[in-house]
């Protein structure tokens, strides 16, 4: 009695571990449309919090510093790698003219800096995606210590 | 909103130290723990920094 008991629970856990690729790319999906949503989709409710705060406190004080937010279209190399890193803001990008309508000031050194603001809020919500994704594959440990 | 450069080097720090400490951290305890030393290294590096860097600003 007491081995099947254990059997069904060393299956479930098994079965929480392994994970989905669908939910992995969904949760990473989510979380880079709208920082921390991937999380929450994957119930990390305090890790979904945090990263939606820290990441929004970056990009929202970038922009009202009168940050660049850089496009697509721009001319070279570092214009692109700054659009890749913006882009991974998420809803913050896509907001950035509704956040800040006066539009980007770098000709003063706050602006510099709120460009560099918007650019990390970007990259540190990669990195939380790839974490949502490890999370949904079953790959990343989760507060499990080996006993 | 204006913040000066140090405000803006404290937000940051607070921020990136909070995200690496869920990021990389599993327990309460080990968050705090990494969120802090995180913190207080982003600003005394960058302090440090700041200050290796004057002899050159003149």
């Amino acid at each position: 009695m007491n081995s099947t008991l254990e059997n069904k629970a060393l299956e479930m856990k098994e079965r929480q571990t392994q994970g989905s690729p669908p939910l992995a790319v969904g949760a990473a999906v989510a979380g880079w449309i709208v920082p921390g949503l991937g999380h929450l989709l994957l119930r990390k409710w305090d890790k979904a919090i945090v990263y939606f705060l820290t990441v929004g406190a970056l990009a929202v004080a970038g922009l009202l510093m009168r940050g660049n937010v850089f496009t697509p279209a721009g001319g070279d190399a570092f214009d692109m790698l700054g659009f890749f890193a913006d882009i991974g803001s998420g809803i913050f990008y896509f907001l950035s003219h509704t956040i800040n309508a006066a539009g980007p000031d770098v000709s003063r050194a706050a602006g510099d800096n709120g460009t560099r603001l918007f650019a990390t809020a970007g990259v540190l919500n990669m990195l939380c995606m790839l974490e949502a994704f490890q999370i949904g594959m079953g790959h990343k440990n989760q507060g499990h210590r080996p006993e | 909103m204006i913040l000066n450069h140090f405000q803006a080097m404290v937000l940051f720090a607070l921020a990136v130290s909070l995200a690496f400490a869920f990021l990389s951290k599993n327990t309460t305890s080990e968050r705090v723990r990494y969120a802090v030393w995180a913190f207080f290294a982003f600003l005394v590096v960058a302090i440090g920094i700041g200050w290796l860097m004057y002899p050159f600003s003149r």
